[in-house]
C-alpha cells in the first residue's frame, strides 16, 4: 500500500543536461520497497524558469543476481500535487541501489540525467502504521485511567 | 493566464485525513452551536460561529492550498503558511469560544462518562491553568517560533514529513496558547488586567521583528535546501528577503492592530483594571428543532423506486448482458458498490438500505392483488432460517464465485423478488423481512452500531396513549409490520426504517433520534417482539455468523488462503473446490465460533453463577458485533475504494458499445482507514463486554475474569483482521 500524489520530498538528484536543469524528488523519505512517488522538476538553465510542457519519462533499473529489474513510468503533471512537477507512482520491488534515469523531451531538445537511488527494505506493517495500532493501547490506557479517576472521585466524595 | 501562475494556483494538496478532521470539528461545533441556540440565544453567537469557521478555513488554506505544495520550493510560501498557522487560525478559532459548543456537540454520554472524569480532574485543570498563564504561553510561543527557525531544525522539518507535522502542530498549538489570554475564550476570570495585553503583544512583536529583520538583512542563505532547489522567479536570497518581509509587515500588523484596539478601549473605559465580561443573553423561544422525518417519509418511495429501477437494470444486464463481470452491471453494482455503501451507511446513519428496499416496494404492490392472512409458524419465529441462509451465502459466494457471475447474480435478485412476493403473499405482515431475509438480518445486526434509531420522543405521551396506532395501525396507515411496539422498542434490531410507525402515530411522537453506537447492547431490558436478548440463542448464532463470517469472507480473497485452497484442489480433483470452500467456511464461520464460545462459557462459569452463565455468554456474543462490523466495513471499503468507478465500463458498454478501463489504484489513505475501522470495532467490543461484565457482578476481580476470555477472542479477531488486510487481495469485479 503506498502513497499517491504526494510529490516533492527528498531530492534524489539534481543535474544539468543540455538546456535543462533536472531535479528528481522522492517520497517517502527514505525510499523503501513498495510504492513510491517520484517527481521531476525541469527548469531552463538560462533563467531557472520551470518547463511545463515537456515529455518526461522515468526509467529505474536494478541488477539483482542474474536478473535485471526495470521500471518504466511516464511522469505527468496530473499525478502531481505541485503542478510545476511531473510525478509518477512506481512500485519498487527490491531493496538496494537503483539506477534512476530521467529523460526529458521538449520541442526539439532532449536531455537525460541518471543517478543512484538507494531503496531500503520495506518497513514491517507494525512499524509503517504504528500510530494507527498505537490508538488501541492508548485508548485502553485512557479508559483505565478514566475508571481510576471515577473511583477516586467516588472515594473522595463526602458521604452523607 | 501565465502557465506558471496557473500551475501554482491549481496545486492543491488533497489530504483526506486533514480534511476529515477539519470537517468533523466543524460539524461537532455546529451541532453544539445549534443545541446551544435552542437553550439560550446570545447576539454574539453568529460572530462566534463565523470566526470559528473562518479559523478552520484558514487551517485548511494553510495545510491544503498551494502554499503547502510549494513550501519545499519557496521559503516565502512556507512563511505565509506558518503565519496562517500561528497568527491567523488560532485567534479566529478562539474567537469562536469553542469549548462549550464542542462539548455540546459531542454525544452527551461520551462527554459525561468519557470526558467528565478528565474535565473535573484537578491536576489537569491546574496544568491547563499553567499552560494558559500569560507568562508561560508567551514564552512557549516565542520559544516555538525561534526554535523551529533555527537552520538545523528548519532543515530537519524540510527533510522529514513527520518532523514537518510536529513543527506545524507546535506552531498551531503554541499559537492557541499565545492568543488565549488575548481572546479569553471562556467564562473564567481574566488573569491579568486588560492593559497588560498591550505589552504582551508588543513584546511578541519585538521577537517577531528581530527574527524577520534577521531574514531580511543577514545577507546569507539560512536554509540550504531552498538554494539547492531554486525554482525560478525569485532568487533564493530574494525569496528569503520576501519571506522576512511577510513575517515582518503582516506579522507585525497582527500584533499591533489588536494592541492598538485594546489601548483605545482601555483609554476610553472607566473600568481600567476590571475588564467587563457582560453577556447579553436572550432566552430562545423555540426549544425543539424542526423534525425532518416527514421529508424522509416522502422520500422513501422515491428511494425505493430508484433502487427498483437499478435492480431491474442489474437483472436485465445480468440475464442478457455479457458474462464478463467487469463489463456487466450485475457484476459490479451489487458486489462492489451496494455492499460497501450499505455497511458504511449503517455505521454512519442507520438502516437506510432496508428503508429503500426495492423488494418490499414490489411486495406492497403485489399485496393489493394477493394478500394472505396466515400467521408465520410459531416454531419458525426466530433467526435460524436467516442464519442458515447467511451461511449458505458465505459458502456460495466463494465456492461458485458469485461476484464473477452476472447471470447467477441476476437470478439471486429475481429469486429475492419472488420470495418476498410469495411469502408475504401468504403470510401477514413482514414475515419475509423478519424471519427469512438474510440481507435484512445482516442490516439489523449491523444497525446495532448505528448512531440513529426510530424511537419515541416523549415517553410520557406514549404512556397516555390508548390507541397504539404505531403497532396496530389505523384506517389509513398500517402499523409496524415487524411487531415492534415503540414504547418497548430499544435499539435498531428488526427495524427496517420503514417509517410506518412515524406515519401512524397520531401524536407525532416518533422520530429519528440519536443514540450512542452499541448502546442497546449494554442493557438487557425486555424488547418488543424480541424479548430479552440474553435469552435468544438464535440471535447469538446469527451474530457469530455475522462476526466470524466477516473474517472468513475477507480471508477468502487473500493470496495465502486462495493458494491453500488451490493446493487442496489439485490434490482432491476437479469437482472438489465447492467442498474445500465449504469446509473452510463451515470451520471458520460456524465450528470455530461455536468452539470459542463454549470455551469462553466454560471459563465464565468460574466467575458467575452457573444459572447466569448462558445469559452472560449470549450477551457477550452480541458484544462482538462491533469488531465484526469493523471487519466488514474495512473489507468492503477496500472494494469501494479500489473499484468505485468500476460501474463506468458497464455503463459505457450499454450506451456506447466501446469501453475504456482505468487501472485500479490503491490510495494511501485506504490502509489507515481500514486499520481505524478495525480499531474502532475492537475498542467498542471491549467496552461493551466490560460494561456487561460490570453489570453482572459488583466485584472488580470477577468482572476482569469474566471479561478476559472475550477480550482475548476480540483481540485474536483483530490480529486476524490486520493479517488479512496486509495480504495481497484480489480485486474482484474489475479488469486489471
Amino acid at each position: 500500500m503506498g502513497l499517491l500524489f504526494a510529490d516533492g520530498g527528498t531530492v534524489q538528484l539534481r543535474k544539468q543536461a543540455g538546456p535543462f536543469e533536472i531535479t528528481l524528488f522522492s517520497t517517502p523519505s527514505p525510499l523503501r520497497v513498495g510504492r513510491a512517488d517520484l517527481s521531476v522538476m525541469v527548469q531552463r538553465v538560462s533563467d531557472h524558469s520551470p518547463v511545463l510542457d515537456a515529455n518526461v519519462k522515468l526509467h529505474l533499473r536494478r541488477r539483482g543476481g542474474d536478473n535485471i529489474i526495470e521500471v518504466f513510468a511516464p511522469a505527468r503533471h496530473e499525478n502531481a500535487t505541485n503542478k510545476l512537477l511531473y510525478a509518477a507512482n512506481v512500485n519498487l520491488i527490491s531493496a538496494g541501489d537503483w539506477l534512476a534515469e530521467v529523460e526529458v523531451i521538449e520541442g526539439g531538445a532532449t536531455a537525460d540525467v541518471a543517478g543512484q537511488v538507494m531503496v531500503l527494505p520495506a518497513s514491517p506493517p507494525a512499524v509503517a502504521y504504528w500510530p494507527y495500532f498505537a490508538l488501541v493501547p492508548l485508548a485502553i490506557a485512557l479508559f483505565v485511567f478514566n475508571r481510576w479517576l471515577r473511583r477516586r472521585r467516588e472515594y473522595l466524595r463526602p458521604r452523607r | 493566464m501565465n502557465p506558471i501562475a496557473n500551475a501554482a494556483l491549481t496545486s492543491w494538496a488533497w489530504k483526506p485525513l486533514t480534511t476529515a478532521i477539519l470537517l468533523s470539528t466543524a460539524l461537532i461545533y455546529l451541532r453544539g452551536w445549534v443545541r446551544g441556540r435552542r437553550l439560550l440565544r446570545d447576539p454574539a453567537d453568529w460572530n462566534r460561529l463565523g470566526a470559528f469557521v473562518a479559523g478552520l478555513g484558514t487551517l485548511f488554506l494553510a495545510l491544503e492550498s498551494p502554499l503547502d505544495s510549494f513550501d519545499n520550493l519557496f521559503l516565502s510560501a512556507h512563511m505565509a503558511q506558518h503565519l496562517l498557522l500561528m497568527m491567523i487560525a488560532p485567534p479566529l478559532i478562539l474567537m469562536g469560544h469553542p469549548l462549550v459548543p464542542t462539548l455540546r456537540g459531542l454525544p452527551r454520554q461520551f462527554v459525561k462518562e468519557g470526558l467528565g472524569p478528565f474535565l473535573t480532574w484537578r491536576a489537569l485543570r491546574q496544568f491547563c491553568d499553567l499552560l494558559t498563564a500569560p507568562v508561560f504561553s508567551w514564552f512557549a510561543f516565542a520559544f516555538s517560533t525561534l526554535f523551529w527557525h533555527m537552520p538545523k531544525f528548519y532543515e530537519l522539518a524540510l527533510r522529514s514529513p513527520e518532523w514537518h507535522n510536529v513543527q506545524h502542530a507546535s506552531f498551531f498549538w503554541t499559537g492557541i496558547l499565545f492568543w488565549w489570554p488575548i481572546v479569553q475564550p471562556g467564562a473564567g476570570k481574566p488573569r491579568w488586567p486588560r492593559w497588560a495585553k498591550i505589552p504582551y503583544l508588543l513584546f511578541a512583536d519585538i521577537v517577531n521583528t528581530a527574527l524577520s529583520a534577521f531574514f531580511v538583512f543577514s545577507g546569507r542563505l539560512l536554509y540550504p535546501t531552498y538554494s539547492a532547489i531554486y525554482a525560478g522567479g525569485l532568487r533564493p536570497q530574494e525569496d528569503q528577503t520576501f519571506a522576512g518581509l511577510i513575517m515582518w509587515v503582516p506579522g507585525s500588523l497582527i500584533y499591533l492592530v489588536p494592541a492598538f484596539v485594546i489601548a483605545m478601549r482601555v483609554l476610553s473605559s472607566p473600568q481600567l483594571l476590571r475588564p467587563a465580561t457582560a453577556i447579553r443573553v436572550v432566552r430562545s423561544e423555540r426549544v425543539r428543532g424542526k423534525d425532518r422525518l416527514p421529508a424522509l417519509v416522502r422520500w422513501r418511495r422515491v428511494a425505493q423506486t430508484a433502487m427498483l429501477l437499478v435492480a431491474v437494470a442489474v437483472m436485465a444486464d445480468g440475464f442478457f448482458g455479457p458474462r464478463v463481470a467487469a463489463l456487466n452491471l450485475a457484476g459490479v453494482l451489487p458486489w462492489i458498490h451496494w455492499r460497501a455503501l450499505s455497511i458504511l451507511a449503517l455505521i454512519a446513519v442507520g438502516n437506510l438500505f432496508c428503508m429503500a428496499c426495492p423488494f418490499t416496494l414490489v411486495r406492497d404492490f403485489s399485496r393489493k392483488i394477493w394478500a394472505g392472512n396466515l400467521r408465520w409458524p410459531r416454531p419458525l419465529r426466530n433467526k435460524w432460517i436467516p442464519a442458515a441462509l447467511l451461511l449458505v451465502y458465505l459458502w456460495t459466494y466463494e465456492a461458485f464465485s458469485l461476484w464473477d457471475s452476472p447471470w447467477i447474480t441476476a437470478w439471486i435478485i429475481a429469486g429475492y423478488f419472488g420470495a418476498a412476493i410469495v411469502l408475504d403473499g401468504f403470510f401477514r405482515r413482514a414475515s419475509f423481512c423478519k424471519y427469512v431475509c438474510p440481507i435484512g438480518q445482516f442490516h439489523f445486526v449491523s444497525s446495532l452500531l448505528s448512531p440513529r434509531e426510530i424511537g419515541v420522543k416523549r415517553p410520557e405521551t406514549c404512556r397516555a396513549c390508548t390507541t397504539h396506532d404505531c403497532i396496530r395501525g389505523n384506517e389509513t396507515v398500517r402499523g409496524c409490520e415487524l411487531y415492534l411496539f415503540q414504547p418497548k422498542k430499544s435499539g435498531n434490531l428488526d427495524c427496517t426504517f420503514c417509517l410506518d410507525c412515524v406515519k401512524a402515530c397520531p401524536h407525532e411522537n416518533i422520530g429519528l433520534i440519536s443514540i450512542a453506537p452499541a448502546k442497546s447492547l449494554l442493557t438487557d431490558s425486555y424488547r418488543s417482539s424480541l424479548g430479552r436478548l440474553s435469552k435468544r440463542t438464535d440471535l447469538a448464532a446469527l451474530v457469530l455468523l455475522f462476526v466470524f463470517g466477516a473474517f472468513v469472507n475477507a480471508a477468502g480473497m487473500v493470496t495465502p488462503v486462495m493458494e491453500w485452497e488451490h493446493r487442496w484442489h489439485a490434490q482432491l480433483g476437479r469437482q472438489a473446490m465447492p467442498l474445500i470452500v465449504g469446509a473452510f467456511v463451515l470451520t471458520g464461520a460456524a465450528l470455530l465460533p461455536a468452539f470459542v464460545t463454549l470455551v469462553c462459557a466454560w471459563l465464565n462459569r468460574f466467575a458467575v453463577k452457573e444459572s447466569e452463565t448462558r445469559d452472560f455468554v449470549r450477551r457477550c456474543v452480541l458484544a462482538l458485533v462491533p469488531i465484526g462490523a469493523g471487519m466488514w466495513a474495512s473489507h468492503l471499503a477496500f472494494h469501494i475504494a479500489t473499484g468505485w468507478s468500476a460501474f463506468w465500463p458497464a455503463v459505457q458498454r450499454i450506451f456506447s458499445g466501446s469501453v475504456q478501463f482505468a487501472a485500479p489504484t490503491i490510495s494511501g489513505w485506504l490502509t489507515p482507514l481500514q486499520i481505524l475501522l478495525l480499531d474502532a470495532g475492537l475498542l467498542l467490543t471491549l467496552y461493551t463486554i466490560w460494561k456487561i461484565a460490570r453489570g453482572s457482578t459488583a466485584r472488580l476481580r470477577a468482572a476482569i475474569t469474566l471479561t478476559a476470555p472475550w477480550a482475548i477472542v476480540s483481540c485474536a479477531l483483530y490480529v486476524a483482521g490486520i493479517w488479512i488486510l496486509f495480504q495481497p487481495m484480489q480485486m474482484r469485479g474489475m479488469l486489471h
